[in-house]
Parts: structure tokens; sequence; C-alpha cells
């Protein structure tokens, strides 16, 4: 590695830290306009310290929300997302397990094709095939439930293929240990194949779980009741009021709510998140 | 307890035959080594045995049962990998029981039998470490034990000591031999290491090119070996062949059985003095000494270009490019046919 020397440090830090104020000062910006009173940044100019209504204005937001956007309390809103974000994890992870599993352990034919076919779909993102697939919900008559907004969205070729690459470091040994120790596949797969995901899972959740929360397009697309909004299309209609100004210390307070549970969950799994990525028990 | 009987078994993987047909009988209890260069078959005939790889076609017999169709958890064996092939997220105690507990075996029987592999192969101290907590022979230590408390009909061994560094595997191979001849459980046993071969087995099997060459007792392959192969595989350093024209260009002639065309010798019965008994003098010279300890290996170039090994015994006061002669006894040499590959003066052996 580099040598100690005391300039470099201090040069190092200084990039650290200047990339460090560019990413998080709109945050703050964000922190400190929602805790404001309305009609703060009327005068054009944005406070750079919190203000004094932190707890109305977040507390207004979760119970009551701007009735006047069409949107409702956040709190609904962040359960839609809540619920979205775990069910589109959990099924992206249960079903490509599953699929890696057949690939990786079981011969049969067109295995191949079988798993290129899913590689393929990695060059057809949601936005793409965002039109036929609406029609396909709608005309199943899924549009304003859960199973419209996750289903579509569950099948996942980057999280086939990742598993896909961890079961093929698992020796073939251990498979024929446990056959010959009388686990069938199914036992083989709960008993010892599970167990060793454990960390792959973990960090595939987070980042599958933040990919599940930021989806706007499509809830934007398949929702029409607002029971069903999620928090992160919600945003977008708080702030567009058709004539006066949006109310900015509101606004802001449902963006610091909705960032919170994405952070939670990379604070909470970044150990696993991690060990995940690096690696692999054996 | 139980007999394993191979009956003409055979092995394709697609068009290319693997292993072409193995007649085998193991006695209950006893302790097969199959021996042979890599790619012999001898690892795809152990795999064909656990069930781990269909059956071409033959007949495979465990304690008289047919178990070609069977699964491998339903023949009654247990098998003990190369790389162990521990469950890592498993502790050592749990790695014994998974087998058990897939089958039923009621609790304090589970317990039992694991105190009792624990005892026998001394793990007890380890029983709820990791595997990865483990040291190489200790890791082959916990493989025997999840082989052992299945208490199988048979073990299978698929070059077990391979991974394990030298000083270790001679431990390890001791402990083995110890442990099968205390339990009793027909064994059959893979494994590219000669030495390995030799002190294990009760019987051997040597392999090549998918069929069997010789089967015998460690003794018999080696003092009496069935073919050119078995020559040259068994022994080290391996046995000298030298080729009747060699020994009439250096002038001499021995009554040989018809259609001898190689004469062996193994190195430690050549010798630089004249023996007493009736004997073939060869002429060559020096061209490598090498002293090995208690012995020394002598490379000898004959007249006729062809180099031979002898092991002798302290360490030979002789140069490098010295001229010397080599002796060999009539009685010490192994006649074989350049075509056949096998024996001239084989008797009974098949």
């Amino acid at each position: 590695m580099v040598e100690n020397r005391p300039f470099l440090s201090f040069l190092t830090h200084l990039v650290l830290i200047a990339g460090v104020l560019i990413v998080v000062f709109p945050v703050y910006l964000a922190f400190v306009a929602s805790t404001h009173a309305d009609g703060e940044f009327l005068s054009g100019l944005v406070p750079l310290l919190p203000g004094p209504n932190l707890v109305e204005n977040y507390w207004h937001m979760l119970t009551v929300g701007i009735s006047t956007a069409g949107a409702p309390p956040l709190w609904i809103m962040l359960t839609n997302s809540l619920i979205i974000a775990i069910c589109i994890a959990v099924g992206k992870i249960i079903i490509s397990l599953l699929s890696a599993y057949a690939i990786v352990f079981f011969k049969f034919p067109f295995r191949l094709l079988a798993f290129w076919i899913i590689f393929i779909t990695l060059m057809l993102p949601v936005e793409v095939r965002i039109i036929p697939t609406f029609k396909v919900v709608a005309d199943l008559g899924l549009l304003n439930s859960y199973v419209g907004l996750t289903l579509p969205l569950i099948a996942s070729a980057t999280a086939t293929f990742l598993f896909r690459q961890f079961f093929l470091t698992i020796p073939d040994e251990l498979m024929e240990a446990a056959r010959v120790d009388g686990a069938g596949p199914l036992k083989f797969f709960r008993d010892i194949l599970l167990p060793l995901s454990r960390t792959n899972i973990a960090a595939l959740f987070v980042i599958l779980f933040i990919y599940g929360w930021v989806q706007y397009l499509w809830p934007l697309l398949v929702t029409t009741d607002s029971r069903y909004y999620t928090v992160v299309m919600g945003i977008k209609r708080l702030a567009a009021t058709a004539d006066g100004e949006p109310q900015w210390h509101l606004v802001m307070a449902a963006v610091m709510l909705a960032m919170l549970p994405p952070v939670l969950v990379v604070i909470f799994m970044q150990r696993l998140f991690v060990k995940g990525l690096v690696e692999t028990e054996k | 307890m139980a007999t394993i009987n191979l009956v003409d078994l055979k092995k394709n993987y697609g068009p290319v035959p693997a292993v072409k047909g193995i007649n085998l009988s193991v006695a209950d209890g006893e302790l097969i080594v199959l021996v042979g260069p890599s790619g012999c078959g001898k690892s795809t005939l152990l795999r064909m045995v656990a069930g781990l790889e269909s059956v071409t076609s033959g007949r495979i017999e465990i304690g008289g049962r047919d178990v070609v169709r069977a699964e491998p958890a339903e023949r009654d064996i247990a098998m003990v990998f190369q790389n162990y092939a521990l469950y890592p997220h498993m502790s050592v105690r749990q790695n014994l029981e998974y087998g058990l507990k897939n089958r039923g075996t009621p609790r304090e029987e589970i317990d039992r039998r694991v105190r009792e592999a624990a005892d026998i192969l001394e793990i007890g101290p380890m029983l709820d470490r990791k595997p990865r907590q483990l040291s190489g022979g200790q890791r082959q230590r916990v493989a025997m034990g999840r082989a052992i408390v299945r208490e199988p009909a048979a073990f299978l061994f698929d070059e077990p000591l391979s991974n394990l560094d030298a000083k270790l595997r001679v431990q390890m191979r001791v402990e083995i031999r110890k442990l099968q001849r205390r339990l009793k459980t027909t064994s059959l046993y893979v494994t590219h290491d000669q030495l390995e071969a030799m002190t294990l087995a009760d019987r051997l099997v040597v392999m090549n090119g998918g069929l069997v060459e010789q089967i015998g007792t460690p003794v018999e392959v080696y003092d009496r070996p069935a073919t050119l192969f078995v020559a040259g595989f068994i022994g080290s350093p391996p046995m000298n062949l030298i080729s009747v024209e060699g020994l009439a260009s250096a002038g001499q002639s021995l009554p040989l059985p018809r259609g001898t065309d190689i004469v062996g010798i193994r190195p430690d019965e050549l010798t630089l003095d004249a023996p007493a008994g009736a004997h073939v003098a060869l002429p060559g010279t020096v061209e490598l000494l090498e002293p090995i300890g208690g012995e020394s290996h002598l490379h000898v170039m004959l007249g006729n270009g062809q180099t031979v090994i002898l092991s002798v015994p302290g360490r030979p006061d002789i140069a490098e490019g010295a001229a010397v002669t080599v002796h060999a006894e009539h009685a010490q040499m192994h006649p074989f046919s350049k075509e056949t590959g096998r024996r001239t003066d084989a008797v009974a052996n098949p």
C-alpha cells in the first residue's frame, strides 16, 4: 500500500470529506427544511439551521398528510412501500434461489438454454416492457392491488445469476455426501444449501429491498386508488400542487421519512451485507 | 458386515468406456485397495458402488442384494471423500448426526453412536466446533467419524489421504488400518499412492485403462506381477524391464519360457557383486548416484543404451562415470511377453 505520509493522508481525507459533503448537503437541506414552519421559504432564502417545528411537521405528515394533493396520510404510503419492498425482495430471493438450484444441481435437457433465457431478460428492464406488462396486469384485473404492484417485478435475472455463481462454488462432493447421508434434493436444499447461502441472501435482501422501495414508474402506472400509493411516487404528488406554493416543509418531512427505512436496512444489515459480498463460507 | 460382488461391471461416458467390465468379490471384513494411475477408472468404479455414478451394465451386490437401482442412501454404505465434504455450517456433532437423523434413528441411539465414534477417533473435545476450525487431520477424522456412526455394511474411501501432508498421511494410514481391523467392516479404498496401497490392503486390485490388471495380496502382486503394467507400477523405484536382445547383446543367455522378450528385475535384486547362483552379468557405466539415506539408487547405463536402477545398501564408494558390472540371478527374473504384456511363466494367475 501507499506509504504513510502526512500530506498524502491529509489530501485523501480532504477528498473524502469533500465527497461526503457533496452527498450529504442536499439531505441536510431537506432535513432543515422539514423542521421549519409553513411560509419560511416564501422569501426565497433557505435557512441553514434547523427550526422548531420538527415534531409538528412529521406528526402532521404521518397522520394527516396533504389532503389537497390527493395523497393519503404518510403512514399508509409507508406501509404500502414496506409491504411491496418486502414482497419483492422475498419473492425475488425465493424464485431465484429455486431457479439457480435447478440450473446448477439438476441435469435436464435445455438447462443451459433456460439459463440463457433468464440471463437475457437482464437486458429488458421494467421500463422497456412496461406497456405490455401493464396490459397483462390490467387484463388480469390486478390494477390497484399488492399483487399487481409486486408480481411483475419479482422475476430476477440478477439474483438468479448471483446464486448460480455461488452454487457453482459448492463442491459436488458436498452434495454427494448428503446423498449418501440420505438427504433428498429438497432436504439438501433446506439443510445445506440454504444455510450456506445465508450471507448471500442477506446481501441480496438489502439490494432488493431498496430496489423495491425506490420503484417509481410502475406504482405510478398501476395505482389510481390512493390506498395503494407508495411513498416514493406519493412525494411527487405532494410536490405537484396546481396553484400556490408547495408546502415544502411537509414535503421534505415526507422525503426524510421515505429515506429512513432503506437507511435502517443498510445500517442493520451492513455487517451481513459486506460479508455476503466478499466472503464465501467454506 | 457384508460381502460386495461386482459382476461384469461396465461404465461408458457417451461412447467412451471408462470401466470395461470388472469382476470382483470382496469378502466380509476385507479391505480391498483399488490402485492405478489417474484415469484408470478406479474412482468411477468406487462411485458406481456408492451409487453416485450410474451403471451402464453389470451387477453390484452388497450383502447379497443387487443395488444397481438403489439410491446411495439405500445401499447401506458410508463414503469418505478426498476433500472430506464436511458440511461447513454444521458443528462436528451435527455432521456426525446428520445421516442418522435422516434415517430416523432414535435420539439415544444417535448419542451413543456419536459418543463411541468420538472415543474411537479421539475427537470428543471438538464435537462443538465447526469444520473450518479444525486442522486437515482432524477434518479427516471427522469424515471417518461420519462413516463410522452409520455402522454401514461397507466403507468406501475415495483417496481420503491425498489432501494431507506427508507426515500426517502416514499417521492416518496407520489409523485407518487399525480402525478397519477393529471394526471389521468390508472396505473399498481407492488410491493412486502405491505405498498406501501396499500397506493397507488385504488384497490389491491394480487397474489400468478401465480393466483389472491383477488382483492379489500386496505380497503376491509385488513378488509375481502378472503383467508388464503391474511390474512397472508397483514398487519404487519401479522394476527394471530389460529386453532379451539387450541381454543377448551383452553375451548373456538364460533359460526363459517361450515368447519371453522382456525380463523384469527389481532394483534391490540387482547386485554389483556376483551372486552364488546362476546369474547374468551386464557391463555398464554409472550415470547417477542418488543417496537416499539408508540406501542408494544407482543408475547404470547398460551396453545397449538402456538404463537400469539398482538399489544398494549404504553409500557405495563409486564415482559417476565408473564402469561396473551389474549382476542378476536367474531366479529373480520375471519373464514377460511384450506382445501380450503378460508373464510368460504364468500358471494360475489370471
